[in-house]
């Protein structure tokens, strides 16, 4: 392995072991991640995509040193993660979504002040430092309110504020954007998109197909501890080439319509997405077969809205390397 | 504005240190420390000690079992201990309300000054309370301290906090380790109420807990406050003094060691609800 990696994963893999039950204990074993292999070039935007329980979280924590890999190795910037967590610790930087993670009942000001300290920013710079941050991250004139109350979106950008204080190579994301309304998810996507095009090695985990469409250089794909496909995202898109989607908005269809429709003849996936009363039942099929008339006729009887046929997307591509797995 | 990578920070030693332990520590005490709203400080911490040091003053009148400057002097070191010990609890179990405690172990600073420094902001808490104590009781029971033992006083009463603070560091370093780690505060601060002979003089306390009571903060402090404020002189109080800082010292070491088996445990089995 060389240096022109910022982050090298070979083989990692972590189980967990508990125990359950007081009278009649029992172990249990799950295998959070089994063989993960990858590299991360310096500069680069670096996707982690995945399924809830895929497995990415705990990627992310054995590459940060807070968790040791059951075995495997990793290195980021050719240090250890294992055997030389302090020397990592002083190039990475960790910002992760949701509410918690800040010191509510200090100011956003107090929080960095802090964790500059902690991260071993040197005091004669953390003024400077802690004023650009916070012009980056649009918090400038807000910093010396508390931060329990700051909005979801205030906080994500504290958050990275936080993670950029001493500077790092590489900077760990992991899912920013949940729970952040579209506009401040906007903010930070180009917050971090600005951080790239700096020189700085973002890796990103998220849910949202677009959000590592628009950012990443390339995309791991990740489901059951695995990774199942790692390219580009123009690359990626090739898993559903050949196939045609048809997408139906509908309202109330039982689970045996959706059953009945995975077993049309050139049906190769079905997804429902549920938007409140309304359901998006998307259809993935071979695009030389139509299925359209097929899938109107299982849906009889059913309230329909828009029906519409399209080209797939990444996320389409996603769906499908996702439910091959 | 660009903010890009540089070279990682250089080690910090000294001076830095330093910084990290006293702005670190007070930064992390504001952070971290719930009771210092006025109304939980003045009630939880001033009031209420007081209140109890009273209690125990009349029941002394009434029993005779010692004077009033038994229960005032002792009960005044012993009123540190609320601020300490929670403190302590809460510098690491509050880590895990906010979510927090993941971050401040990807520092790639030196746990033991990170978290020891945390510890002085509640000493010197824990000073102030037995401080206000010991004046207003005093003031109010007519209890009358030379001015010469001030001095003396206030050193037992320093030492004393720091060897609780370190105490309740200890407790809070468990706090890695079981979540429930208040039971154990609980049970500390009533333990350190018997044993450490404030209230109950060490000669009628079966001898375990007196072998008990000289391993924990307070008891070699409260005695020594005694000692100052019966008139005798700092080289009467010092062995005991000597003592309590050896029991602060015994803390802190295994404060540190808790902290450090705990967090390298975490790691390996994932036992610690990082984020």
């Amino acid at each position: 392995m060389g240096n022109d990696y910022a982050i090298e994963a070979d083989g990692l893999r972590r189980t967990y072991r508990g125990r359950t039950g007081w009278l009649r204990p029992r172990r249990t074993e799950v295998e959070a991640v089994r063989g993960v292999s990858f590299t991360v070039g310096r500069g680069e935007l670096f996707g982690l995509l995945g399924p809830n329980g895929a497995g990415k979280t705990t990627t992310i924590k054995m590459l940060n040193t807070l968790l040791l890999p059951t075995s495997g190795s990793a290195r980021v910037c050719g240090q250890d993660v294992v055997k030389q967590t302090r020397e990592v610790r002083r190039r990475i930087g960790y910002v992760f979504g949701g509410d918690r993670g800040l010191y509510d009942r200090l100011s956003g000001l107090d929080n960095l002040r802090y964790f500059a300290e902690l991260y071993g920013v040197a005091p004669r710079e953390q003024k400077r430092r802690i004023a650009e941050l916070l012009e980056l991250v649009g918090l400038t004139g807000r910093e010396r309110e508390r931060v329990e109350g700051y909005s979801r979106g205030m906080r994500q950008r504290l958050h990275i504020a936080r993670g950029l204080l001493h500077s790092p190579e590489v900077l760990f994301l992991d899912e920013p954007s949940i729970g952040v309304d579209p506009v401040a998810a906007r903010e930070l996507r180009r917050t971090v998109s600005d951080l790239a095009a700096t020189g700085t090695t973002v890796l990103l985990t998220t849910h949202y197909m677009a959000e590592a469409d628009e950012l990443c250089d390339r995309i791991a794909v990740i489901a059951d501890g695995q990774i199942q496909a790692l390219g580009t995202p123009a690359e990626l898109r090739h898993h559903a080439d050949g196939r045609r989607i048809v997408e139906v908005e509908a309202y109330g269809v039982p689970d045996t319509a959706v059953s009945a429709l995975r077993g049309l003849p050139g049906v190769r996936e079905t997804a429902i997405e549920e938007r409140g009363a309304l359901q998006l039942l998307t259809v993935q099929s071979d695009a030389h077969i139509d299925v359209q008339g097929d899938i109107l006729r299982e849906l009889a009887g059913i309230r329909l809205g828009r029906v519409n046929s399209r080209e797939p997307t990444l996320e389409d591509a996603y769906v499908a390397i996702v439910n091959a797995a | 504005m660009k903010p890009g990578p540089t070279t990682p920070p250089p080690p910090l030693t000294g001076l830095k240190t330093l910084r990290l332990m006293t702005v670190g520590g007070v930064i992390a005490y504001r952070a971290l420390f719930n009771w210092t709203r006025p109304s939980i400080f003045i009630g939880t911490l001033l009031v209420g000690p007081l209140f109890q040091l009273l209690f125990f003053a009349y029941l002394g009148r009434q029993l005779q079992v010692a004077d009033d400057r038994f229960y005032i002097v002792g009960n005044a070191v012993l009123t540190a201990t609320l601020a300490c010990v929670f403190g302590g609890t809460l510098a690491v179990g509050n880590e895990r309300r906010y979510g927090t405690l993941g971050h401040v172990l990807l520092s790639p600073r030196s746990r033991t000054v990170v978290f020891l420094g945390r510890a002085l902001p509640y000493a010197g808490n824990g000073l102030f309370i037995a401080v206000v104590t010991l004046g207003v009781s005093s003031a109010l029971l007519g209890l009358r301290i030379p001015a010469a033992a001030v001095p003396g006083l206030l050193l037992s009463m320093a030492v004393g906090s720091l060897a609780c603070a370190f105490f309740g560091l200890t407790l809070g370093a468990l706090g890695l380790r079981f979540r429930d780690v208040w039971v154990i505060s609980n049970v500390a601060v009533a333990l350190l109420l018997l044993l450490t002979g404030v209230n109950v003089p060490s000669g009628s306390l079966p001898g375990w807990m007196v072998t008990v009571g000289q391993f924990l903060p307070i008891t070699h402090a409260a005695e020594a406050a005694r000692r100052l404020a019966g008139g005798s002189g700092l080289s009467a109080a010092a062995p005991e003094l000597g003592r309590e800082a050896l029991v602060g010292v015994g803390y802190a070491i295994l404060a540190a060691l808790l902290l450090k088996i705990f967090e390298t445990e975490s790691r390996r089995t994932a036992s610690l609800d990082t984020l």
